[in-house]
């Protein structure tokens, strides 16, 4: 069923669709239509589980924790500060190896203040053991969404949906609905192994020795390189029941491309017309959209990137004494490649400045032009 | 690696028990059961275990409570009437708030039905000694209960027609009933005991034809009335108060007129009061002493002044004299205190020139107890009486030993000799025997101690006594003693039916959860909701308490938390 | 004293809490009230401890380590779960420390109970921080010596009771280890209840009390004795009720009997007092 509505409500639809019972969350702009379209519905009974309005984002984690570590499906959303209040908890929710599907609304995170889409957010959290997906529109947020349960309840890890603020969240256009039963068919109900259980009691998450720790820390990067293939099939198997699908990353005119342009998130469709504009120019520029940031797709970006010379990321975010991260992620990925490509860095987009083709072209053509990349990250500061 | 393919789970969980850890190791130190002497069964003449009867009480085990009386005093449903109940005054309890109802307990526990007689057995021997009693009074019929418990065969030579002694003929129905006094005795006499009424040694039977027995105890009670030695005591409308008494408590009827005069400060001078009083007499006691300075029980004076008997004190008759009118005129010398006599009693003198005048119906005296022993061979009697090591031994107890005369010094005094007996009867001449079964220093001996010696030979540890300060106060809540119902004032002035009327089960229960139990576990559980460890298991009938040293850390709380002093810490290295 | 029953023991021996440790006695009286179908949350703090390290541990009932400012809204999460499931037979019961409850944990917990959340909330108030030494926290009371107030407290106790009235939740409590049929009746009566139950519980700490290893129950009734602890309920925010008419013994009794109140003077246990009299009449007006 197609309607317009908002990347917020495609999140919420989805969120139905899986029939999660169980929802903990707290208000931040601009996730706040997620939570009241899905307190709308559990108010009138469309939703059918219990809403828990907490105090606060971690004290929202906690409850989702608590809620998945007994079996159930649980979801939360957030944004920005209240994702990094989350923080904590974020580490405690892998580490306790659950299955919580997480829709993050990607604003800037202060100080100083503002509402905007911005990267720095999620990925600040990149080491917490959370799966990562960037999406680029409404309709991949909902179907991410989707595939997100199947994913985290094969491998028992929590997953984190990013999506842009305004650009995706806010951004009206007609999505599909898929129909419950073809939903109900891809997700099987939710058995969680490890739950509290008062039949044969257990201490769950007690104090271990060093050597447990690290061996329930390996356990958990063994879980998640097996990410990579699972959400692959996932995938395959989303695009033949519903008729969409978006790989872990996706390839758009690389085979003969002097430059690839790597962007995530809503910028890659500014950047999907930048490019064919080039293309049309006679420029030979391709585009690597990445979707999945963790587990970093080392095998399928070293595999895309075979025999790329030219290689500029352009990240929405700044590890500030750092470098963009995605960059950074892309460099250490190649770093053993026999093709020795030029990596460029850019940074654009920060605090939600706008990333129009212009800027895209410009960013594509020097790099077409220059001899070597500069150390230093080179930052967009106008339109 | 995908999850759930192997049986671990993806996230530790504990499902081992830290009990693999033995924290008991951590001290060397552990708790004991302690078992202490509680203040009351040392004061208690007869050493009866009180604080176990109670805790029986408390349970409903009512049957086991009264054996617990009836091995130490044959006479519970006497002694919960009229004893002056040291116990109470020695309780622990006083000290807080009130001292527990004990004496009443004591009663309830007699007055229940408890089936088929003996409720104890005689202990097996394969040397049953034959003994003469002398008397069946309090002493006399103890003597023979506990001779008979140890499996000897006693015989019980009583003067009058029916046993009892001063508990039948001293004592007024409205103190103790004749049906409760029959029940005691129904008791003593379903052991293998021979009673022979109607028989007075020295008239029916010579002092020699005892002989034949293996021992001798004699308690011929205080039967002869001490005179007052003035003019005029053999008037009629003078009565000497035992024959007053016996008198009454026989059933038959005394005239005494409007007003009664009663000389005397002791227990016999306030029943005599008190049953005068029931005869329809207006009476007035007359005590030449201050009334602190009475003998009688202070329960009796407090009875005799709530059913409005006057007293008057520092008067002496001097002489007694019949007026024209009929009447008696009592002449009273008035007196004084002086200085005190060798006891720490104020002494009195009189006050010269100084008469009282008072005109009366009757007048009883009631001035003292004499034990006719003109039967008795002079040899003994120089000797006090007791020779054991003649041929019978001749033991003696009750009124006619030296000891304070009341009910449950006699069975002391019955219980002492009895086992004195058995140990001469097993060649056994160690002088320090008795107190092995003490209880306490105040002399009281243990009969369920003695009979456990005898069974396996050992003699028990003497144990201390619970102090008021060993008792954690802070474990009780302030509570008063349960109050039992009396018999209406009116019926009180006109009938003998009994006074003080025995308590119901959920009275006596009350009563019974406020003893402090000191030195004995009574199951409160305290340690087994203390213990930090759990280790402390609470068998609530046995009243025993198991600990898992394994794991016990040896921190004390339940000792400290025992508030009856039943646990100790001990370095077990 | 009738007889109770042996309840089985759901906090098994051998854990590692100090010899004479109250807030171990607290727990074990509460999981035998709660009984085996049972869900705990603990947090970190002596209870964590108590819990044991992997394999091991001394916990009976099915439980869950969980952070330190979260034990109210995990434990709430796992309820609501639990009643998605069909499950209305279970109980959740989360137990936290003073600084847990008053401190760092007062945000979530409030955050809980303003929601109603259906779970018994225990509060083991050893008035510091004791697993990580002995550092103060806002339970506290006054003038008590700790690790971070060598000179003594300067502040007084907070008033989590009050804290929660405010709240308007269904059922309060206070409780203390020295009446342990009060305690475990509180909490029979908490699991009958819908919605957030809180249950204050004093568990002396003889090492952080500075105390010999055997007094945590006498110093349990001695607190409430003197007023310094009443047992008392609030239902709904404005129904008190007294549990237990205090002796009102000087507290006194009861500070002299601990090494952390050793150094206080005569016109600071004069002040104590007063804050005790003061707080006991204003329970006594909401009555």
């Amino acid at each position: 069923m197609k309607d317009f509505m908002s990347g917020n409500d495609g999140v919420a639809h989805a969120v139905k669709l899986c029939r999660t019972p169980l929802i903990a969350a707290y208000p931040i702009t601009p996730q706040t239509s997620i939570y009241e379209r899905l307190s709308s519905w559990e108010a009138s009974g469309q939703l059918k589980g219990i809403m828990m309005r907490t105090e606060s984002e971690h004290s929202a984690m906690a409850s989702c924790i608590g809620a998945s570590l007994t079996g159930v499906r649980t979801f939360t959303a957030t944004s920005s500060q209240g994702l990094a209040l989350m923080h904590e908890m974020l580490h405690f929710a892998a580490g306790c190896r659950l299955p919580i599907v997480m829709a993050n609304v990607n604003r800037i995170i202060s100080a100083p203040w503002g509402f905007w889409a911005d990267h720095l957010d999620s990925l600040s959290q990149r080491d917490t053991g959370w799966i990562q997906f960037y999406v680029e529109n409404g309709q991949e947020a909902l179907d991410t969404v989707i595939q997100a349960y199947r994913i985290a309840e094969q491998v028992y890890l929590p997953v984190m949906i990013c999506l842009d603020a305004f650009f995706v969240s806010h951004f009206v256009e007609p999505l599909d609905i898929p129909e419950q039963e073809p939903v109900d068919a891809f997700l099987p109900p939710l058995n969680l192994p490890h739950r509290l259980d008062v039949d044969k009691p257990g201490f769950l998450v007690p104090v271990v020795s060093s050597e447990n720790y690290r061996h329930y820390k390996h356990s958990a990067q063994m879980g998640m390189n097996s990410v990579k293939e699972i959400a692959l099939s996932v995938d395959r198997e989303f695009k033949s029941k519903f008729g969409r699908g978006y790989g872990i990353l996706e390839s758009i005119l690389l085979d003969d491309a002097d430059v690839v342009v790597v962007t995530t998130g809503s910028m890659t469709s500014t950047a999907r017309l930048a490019i064919a504009k080039m293309r049309e120019e006679g420029k030979r520029i391709g585009l690597l959209k990445l979707r999945m940031f963790r587990p970093f797709p080392v095998e399928a970006l070293q595999i895309a990137l075979a025999g790329k010379k030219r290689i500029v990321v352009i990240d929405r975010n700044f590890s500030v004494g750092g470098g963009g991260i995605f960059c950074q992620e892309l460099k250490s990925a190649l770093i053993h490649s026999s093709d020795h490509p030029l990596i460029f860095s850019y940074i654009a987009g920060i605090g939600g400045t706008d990333v129009t083709p212009e800027t895209i072209r410009k960013i594509a053509i020097e790099v077409l032009e220059k001899s070597e990349p500069a150390d230093e990250p080179q930052w967009i500061m106008s339109e | 690696m995908a999850a759930g393919k192997s049986k671990e789970p993806v996230i530790p969980i504990s499902y081992g028990s830290t009990e693999l850890i033995e924290t008991g190791k951590w001290s060397s130190r552990k708790p004991q059961a302690l078992r202490m002497i509680p203040p009351c069964q040392e004061a208690c003449p007869a050493g009866t275990d009180i604080s176990l009867f109670v805790r029986l009480v408390e349970q409903g085990r009512h049957k086991e409570a009264l054996a617990t009386i009836l091995i130490e005093n044959p006479f519970p449903g006497v002694c919960g009437r009229v004893c002056f109940h040291p116990c109470e005054a020695g309780c622990n309890r006083a000290h807080y708030d009130e001292s527990v109802s004990i004496q009443t307990l004591e009663r309830f526990v007699a007055g229940l039905r408890h089936g088929k007689l003996p409720l104890l057995q005689p202990a097996a021997t394969n040397d049953p000694r034959r003994v003469g009693i002398v008397g069946s009074g309090p002493a006399g019929l103890s003597c023979a209960y506990f001779l008979a418990l140890l499996g000897h065969r006693p015989t019980v030579f009583e003067a009058k027609d029916d046993p009892g002694g001063v508990m039948r003929g001293g004592i007024p129905e409205f103190r103790l009933p004749k049906p409760v006094l029959k029940r005691e005795i129904r008791r003593v006499l379903a052991l293998p005991v021979e009673l022979r009424t109607g028989c007075r040694v020295g008239r029916d039977i010579t002092f020699d034809e005892l002989g034949r027995f293996d021992a001798i105890f004699l308690s011929p009670g205080a039967e002869l009335n001490a005179l007052l030695s003035v003019d005029g005591e053999n008037l009629a409308g003078v009565w000497h108060g035992g024959e007053f008494l016996e008198k009454i408590n026989s059933g038959k009827s005394v005239s005494l007129g409007t007003e009664t005069l009663v000389v005397g400060g002791g227990n016999t001078a306030m029943d005599v009061s008190r049953s005068a009083l029931r005869l329809g007499s207006k009476v007035t006691v007359a005590y030449r002493r201050t009334k602190e300075a009475m003998p009688a029980i202070p329960d009796e004076i407090r009875e005799a002044e709530e059913e409005g008997i006057q007293f008057k004190f520092l008067i002496q008759p001097s002489s007694i004299r019949r007026k024209d009118n009929g009447r008696l005129e009592v002449v009273f010398q008035k007196m004084q205190l002086s200085s005190p006599d060798e006891m720490g009693r104020p002494k009195v003198v009189p006050v010269q020139g100084e008469h009282l005048s008072i005109e009366t119906d009757s007048l009883i005296s009631a001035v003292g107890e004499l034990v006719d022993i003109s039967w008795v061979p002079e040899k003994l009697v120089d000797s006090g009486l007791i020779d054991p090591g003649s041929a019978p031994a001749v033991f003696a107890g009750g009124d006619a030993s030296r000891q304070s005369r009341t009910i449950v010094n006699a069975i002391a005094s019955a219980k002492k000799a009895a086992i004195s007996m058995d140990l001469y009867f097993r060649g056994i001449h160690d002088r320090e025997a008795l107190s092995k079964i003490g209880i306490g220093n105040q002399g009281s001996l243990s009969m369920a101690a003695y009979l456990q010696t005898r069974e396996n030979g050992t003699w028990p540890e003497v144990k201390g006594v619970v102090s008021y300060q060993k008792i954690k106060t802070l474990y009780f809540e302030k509570s008063r003693r349960v109050k039992t119902r009396k018999l209406g004032h009116g019926k009180r002035q006109r009938t003998f039916s009994e006074v003080n009327l025995s308590p119901d089960a959920e009275k006596a229960l009350l009563s019974a959860s406020r003893c402090y139990s000191c030195g004995a576990c009574n199951a409160c559980f305290n340690c087994y909701y203390f213990c930090p460890e759990g280790v402390i298991s609470v068998d609530a009938e046995q009243c025993t308490r198991t600990v898992d040293f394994a794991h016990c850390k040896g921190c004390g709380v339940c000792a400290a938390a025992c508030p009856r002093n039943a646990i100790e810490m001990k370095d077990l290295s | 004293m009738l007889a109770p029953e042996m309840e089985p023991n759901f906090l098994r021996p051998g854990h590692a809490a100090c010899p004479g440790c109250g807030l171990a006695t607290g727990m074990k009286l509460v999981f035998q009230a709660m009984g085996p179908r049972t869900i705990a949350v603990i947090v970190p703090s002596c209870e964590g401890s108590i819990g044991g390290v992997y394999p091991i541990t001394a916990y009976g009932v099915s439980t869950f380590h969980s952070a330190f400012e979260i034990a109210a809204p995990t434990a709430a999460g796992i309820a609501n779960a639990l009643k998605i499931q069909g499950n209305n037979d279970i109980q959740v019961v989360a137990f936290a420390g003073d600084g847990g409850t008053y401190d760092i944990g007062l945000q979530s917990l409030s955050g809980a109970t303003k929601n109603n959340e259906d779970i018994i909330y225990v509060c083991l108030d050893n008035e510091a921080y004791m697993n990580t030494g002995i550092q103060v926290s806002s339970a506290t009371p006054s003038f008590a010596w700790t690790g971070t107030t060598p000179k003594g407290n300067p502040r007084r106790k907070k008033n989590i009771m009050e804290i929660m009235a405010a709240h308007h939740n269904p059922y309060s409590a206070t409780a203390s280890i020295g009446f342990p049929l009060d305690l475990q009746q509180k909490i029979k009566k908490a699991k009958s209840i819908r919605g957030t139950k809180f249950i204050h519980m004093l568990v002396p700490c003889p090492t952080g009390w500075r105390t010999s290893s055997d007094l945590a129950p006498e110093l349990s009734i001695l607190a409430v004795e003197t007023n310094v602890f009443p047992l008392y309920e609030i239902e709904n925010g404005t129904k008190y009720t007294i549990n237990h008419q205090p002796r009102r013994l000087p507290v006194q009794e009861y500070l002299m009997k601990q090494g952390r109140f050793k150094h206080l003077s005569e016109e600071q246990i004069r002040q104590i007092q007063n804050e005790v009299d003061e707080e006991w009449n204003r329970i006594q007006q909401r009555l």
